[in-house]
């Protein structure tokens, strides 16, 4: 019969367990790293900068995202692996274009919602989280930020495995969702690491409600909350587009499209 | 039939996930050590998808279901398209069998900085050591003759050199089975010279050698076996001599090598001539010269535009062009690879402005006339036709922009007799990525015809395109033709632009030259 | 003398990590004179500038705009115009934390502008998880140009086919759709065939690898690597434990 060398074994359990268990390390230290930041943030601010905070969400939020890329990146198939590259090009173009012009706006996700649609939410997480770090290469202000970017590749994806791409106009709702909860996960990141935004325009909004005697991380989520849920139920929206005009072939070719009907049998109707 | 095979399969469907119809059936094949196959089929017979079979890279079970067997050195698997079929192990495969994708820049890892480490990629996944990995990489650079390009980076190219290294890249390993997709397409004669004399020694070493083709060109006269494949099955096999001796056996589909009988348009009469010669040119070019040294901007589009040109050195492509283009005319450029025969097009729209001369539409400069304005008049079709469409159903793609122009009932109209000018009447409502290769550049062509341009312009109008296709295009050239059109071709193929042009131009050296 | 990737990886890493911990406005100073000075040397000054004026312009202003004029927990007023204050607390907040953020993006991108990427692939093990990320690191570099270069010639051959892009945020909107669509789908599916080449070639075999490019490696820098990641977890340490007690 056949020689054991040109086909493949089954995939062994144990393996996966181990990384079970990496994926939930990686999500508890994100989730205990806000808890604390939140807790003890109002004594903080004042105490000047480069105080404990910065360190502790910058060494939480980091050691969250990569427990998760080495929890997920090596049960990748090569057909995701190939992938990650180039959502990390439509991440990186898109964001550098839109966060030079004075819109609310990031749109830094739309390769990493794609990974996550295409090849569910454990590529996804794994996806932001690395597009931040090879990101941080031209741009090292967005490192911190990884654990937020994992956050939104796996609630895209979890929305992709419940069908909520399978409708048009449900896509952006559950970008608009996504994004409140990605916003309020990132908001200890901007205020205790970086005191502020990164851009000219969301730091008008943070000033607006600075002015009226918020706290700083209490701004910077308010204005999160502002523009964090549009950007996201536009970056969902854009990539349903860009799914439904893929061909079948292609897009079927992922197994998590398959066993969960990510996709309508036929591209619905919408406004060109 | 053979002594020995190195390769054989029996296939008895494969079908895509969720398709209703197999692309490939009953289709049953060997191949013995230092022949050379060749299976040749129209755009869409399921040759592609039969290569990447045989070769491992079409996983039967993740990409859709097999039914039948694949015997590789002694063994057979089996496959029934159930859960518990035999998962092929690509790498293993891919030491014994290699190939060679039509588009040969995406075979390449995208993560080496050099020709030398891009061929040993595989060596380096397998743990060979590093004086082995030398040896080899000397071995198939001198098989390939790319000893003189080992440490350029991959990026910097051209298309004859990717597909050389594509190729390197799947023989390094020795495999007994290397499968070619497509190998001839777009190279021009020296080209293809130097793939028949690669071919020639790996098959005298024993490589077991398929090549996939929808055209029969002069160095696959040599093979000793050919299969026709149409409709996703084996119609008819033989030796060469065998198949020539009943031509009835090879459908329309498959081109013919050298030009072919053409019908010749009853339109293109002696009255046509003599309303030339009284026609106001449509297009001037005067004097026009392009090179893009000193200035980064354009040049980094102009070499995006002539890719495929032997370097980015290479600063000054065109010398003064003078060329006129009269109502009704067909115009012919050939020349070789990277000649500049792109760049000179790209002149006649304003894709890419003259730095000195200039380009006369309807006798006014378009120095100043923007690039969607002048292609009202101009209509330009690139050889890459994905890059022109974008919607979801052909007809949707067809119709674009026509409405807003035409309004609605002459853009239905246009738009049905553009897609049946080309052959595509019945695949209105598809996806135009679904079309095969020769449907997309047809569908691309639908798209510039249905605005029924004064000046149509050909960017190698013939690649990609089988027997049907072909066909068509002639036919729709030649109607534009007769409809006033002035036609320019821009192609390395001597003989299509023999058979179709009225004026045949060479362009070398940066000159237009007339034969 | 050139340094081992990871040497120099590990001397801008520890240095962004020690400067944000040490948190002292000298150091902030002396650390982003440092990269300029580096840089410089190393000739890289020149595509380093405009990626770090990119960057750090609009986080410096946004910092200034937003503490210099709205700090409620300042009490040194020195101008009022409305509901904006500007205060000494909030001035010497905001410059504060511009330097350090200064210091640490310099430091990094002195790195990323002067590490040679194909070394830096070459030193990580090609096995395993560093492996992968190498991988992505490379190939999103590759890609890049070559994406750019895809759009230059989607746009042209859109443009032949005398589509007119109008303003307004409508039209602008449609226009992504029509370049976004055609770049993602040939972007996707010549990642389906390479994902396919790179298998065949053993990407995802599981045994030891080995690697053509030499990178010469030292011991002394091997022991310079250790003794830099532990002084980084010092100052974290140093700094929490400061902060704690």
């Amino acid at each position: 019969m056949s020689s054991p060398s040109l086909t493949l074994p089954s995939p062994a359990p144990a393996a996966a367990r181990k990384r079970r268990v990496l994926e939930i390390l990686g999500a508890l230290a994100i989730a205990g790293t806000y808890i604390y930041l939140v807790l003890n943030q109002p004594a903080d601010i004042t105490g000047g900068p480069g105080s404990a905070s910065a360190l502790i969400a910058l060494s939480g939020f980091l050691v969250g995202a990569i427990l998760l890329v080495v929890a997920v990146l090596p049960t990748l198939p090569t057909s995701t692996m190939v992938l990650i590259p180039v959502a990390l090009v439509l991440n990186i173009v898109l964001g550098q274009f839109v966060g030079s012009t004075l819109v609310p706006f990031y749109l830094d996700a739309i390769g990493t919602v794609l990974i996550a649609v295409l090849a569910g939410p454990a590529a996804g997480a794994a996806t932001g989280a690395l597009s931040s770090i090879v990101w941080s290469f031209f741009n090292p202000t967005v490192l911190p930020f990884a654990a937020g970017a994992a956050l939104i590749g796996c609630l895209a994806g979890l929305a992709a495995r419940y069908g909520l791409f399978r409708r048009f106009y449900l896509a952006p709702v559950a970008g608009f969702l996504t994004g409140i909860i990605g916003g309020v996960v990132s908001a200890p990141v901007a205020a205790f690491v970086f005191g502020g935004t990164s851009g000219v325009a969301t730091g008008a909004i943070v000033s607006a409600f600075r002015s009226m005697g918020d706290t700083l991380l209490a701004a910077i989520t308010k204005q999160a909350l502002i523009s964090d849920p549009m950007d996201k139920a536009i970056v969902f929206a854009a990539v349903a587009v860009l799914v439904y005009a893929l061909p079948r072939r292609a897009s079927l070719q992922f197994p998590f499209v398959r066993r969960h009907r990510v996709l309508a049998g036929k591209a619905p109707e919408q406004g060109s | 039939m053979h002594p020995s095979t190195a390769l054989s399969a029996g296939i008895r469907s494969f079908t895509f996930h969720e398709e209703d119809s197999p692309v490939l059936r009953d289709v049953d094949l060997s191949f013995a050590p230092g022949t050379l196959t060749v299976i040749l089929g129209g755009s869409g017979s399921g040759k592609s998808t039969l290569g990447r079979l045989l070769a491992g890279w079409l996983s039967p079970g993740t990409r859709g279901s097999l039914h039948g067997h694949l015997e590789l050195a002694g063994t057979r698997l089996h496959f029934n398209g159930s859960a518990d079929d035999p998962r092929i192990n690509p790498a293993q495969w891919g030491v014994q069998v290699g190939f060679v994708p039509q588009d040969a820049s995406s075979a390449l890892s995208t993560v080496r900085a050099t020709v030398a480490e891009e061929l040993a990629f595989g060596l380096e996944n397998a743990g060979v050591d590093r004086a082995a990995m030398k040896a080899a990489v000397k071995r198939t650079a001198d098989l390939l003759g790319l000893n003189r390009l080992l440490d350029r980076h991959p990026g910097t190219l051209s298309g004859g050199q990717l597909r050389r290294l594509a190729i390197g890249c799947a023989v390094i390993a020795e495999p007994a089975v290397l499968v070619l997709d497509e190998p001839l397409a777009s190279l021009d004669a020296a080209g293809t010279d130097e793939l028949a004399f690669l071919l020639r020694r790996l098959l005298a070493g024993g490589t077991a050698v398929v090549v996939l083709s929808q055209a029969i060109d002069g160095a696959l006269l040599e093979a000793d076996w050919w299969i026709v494949l149409d409709g996703g099955t084996v119609t008819a096999s033989g030796t060469p001599e065998d198949l020539h001796a009943a031509p009835e056996c090879l459908p329309a589909a498959i081109r013919r090598p050298g030009p072919e009988p053409k019908s010749r348009m009853p339109a293109r009469g002696s009255a046509t001539w003599g309303a030339q010669a009284a026609a106001e040119p449509i297009l001037e070019l005067r004097g026009v010269a392009f090179g893009y040294h000193g200035n980064p901007g354009r040049g980094r589009k102009a070499k995006a535009a002539t890719r495929g040109a032997s370097g980015h050195e290479l600063n000054t492509v065109l010398l003064g062009i003078d060329l006129v283009l009269l109502p009704g005319e067909i115009v012919a450029v050939t020349g070789a690879n990277g000649a500049g025969k792109s760049t000179l097009l790209r002149h006649l729209n304003g894709l890419l402005r003259p730095t000195s001369g200039s380009v006369l539409l309807n006798g006014k400069d378009i120095a100043r006339v923007p690039v969607g304005e002048v292609a009202a008049s101009v209509g330009l079709l690139f050889q890459n036709p994905r890059d022109q469409l974008f919607e979801r159903t052909a007809a949707r793609e067809v119709r674009f922009g026509l409405d807003r122009r035409f309004g609605a009932d002459e853009a239905a109209d246009r738009t049905a007799a553009a897609l049946a000018a080309v052959g595509l009447a019945e695949a209105a409502h598809g996806h135009p990525a679904e079309l095969p290769a020769s449907g997309q550049r047809l569908l691309a062509l639908a798209t510039v015809l249905a605005r029924r341009p004064a000046v149509l312009a050909l960017d190698e109008p013939t690649v990609a395109l089988d027997g049907n296709g072909l066909a068509v295009l002639d036919t729709a050239v030649r109607s534009a033709a007769a409809a006033g059109a002035a036609v320019v071709l821009v192609t390395h193929d001597v003989p299509y632009a023999r058979s179709v042009a009225d004026r045949l131009l060479a362009l070398d050296g940066g000159r237009l030259l007339g034969n | 003398m050139r340094l081992h990737p990871l040497t120099s990886l590990a001397v801008a890493g520890s240095t962004a990590v020690i400067t944000t911990a040490a948190a002292s406005w000298p150091l902030s100073l002396a650390v982003i004179a440092a990269a300029v000075g580096l840089s410089a040397l190393g000739g890289t000054l020149r595509p380093l500038l405009p990626a770090a004026a990119a960057v750090l312009v609009p986080l410096c202003l946004s910092l200034l705009v937003l503490h210099g004029l709205f700090f409620p927990e300042g009490v040194s007023v020195l101008a009022q115009w409305g509901p904006a204050r500007v205060t000494t607390e909030g001035l010497s907040f905001a410059l504060q934390r511009a330097a350090q953020l200064s210091a640490a993006v310099l430091a990094l991108l002195v790195f990323s502008f002067s590490v040679n990427v194909p070394d830096l692939v070459a030193a990580l093990p090609a096995k395993g998880i560093q492996g992968r990320v190498a991988f992505v690191l490379a190939s999103t570099l590759t890609l890049m140009p070559a994406a750019a270069s895809r759009l230059q010639r989607i746009r042209q051959a859109q443009e032949a086919r005398g589509l007119v892009i109008r303003r307004g945020l409508l039209h602008r909107m449609a226009a992504f759709r029509l370049q976004a669509v055609p770049l993602v789908s040939a972007l996707v599916e010549e990642a389906g065939t390479r994902g396919s080449a790179l298998d065949a070639r053993g990407f995802g075999s599981t045994g030891p690898r080995t690697s053509y490019r030499e990178v010469p490696d030292r011991p002394l820098e091997r022991l310079l690597r250790t003794f830099l990641l532990l002084a980084a977890v010092v100052a974290v340490a140093a700094r929490l434990w400061q902060a704690g007690g």
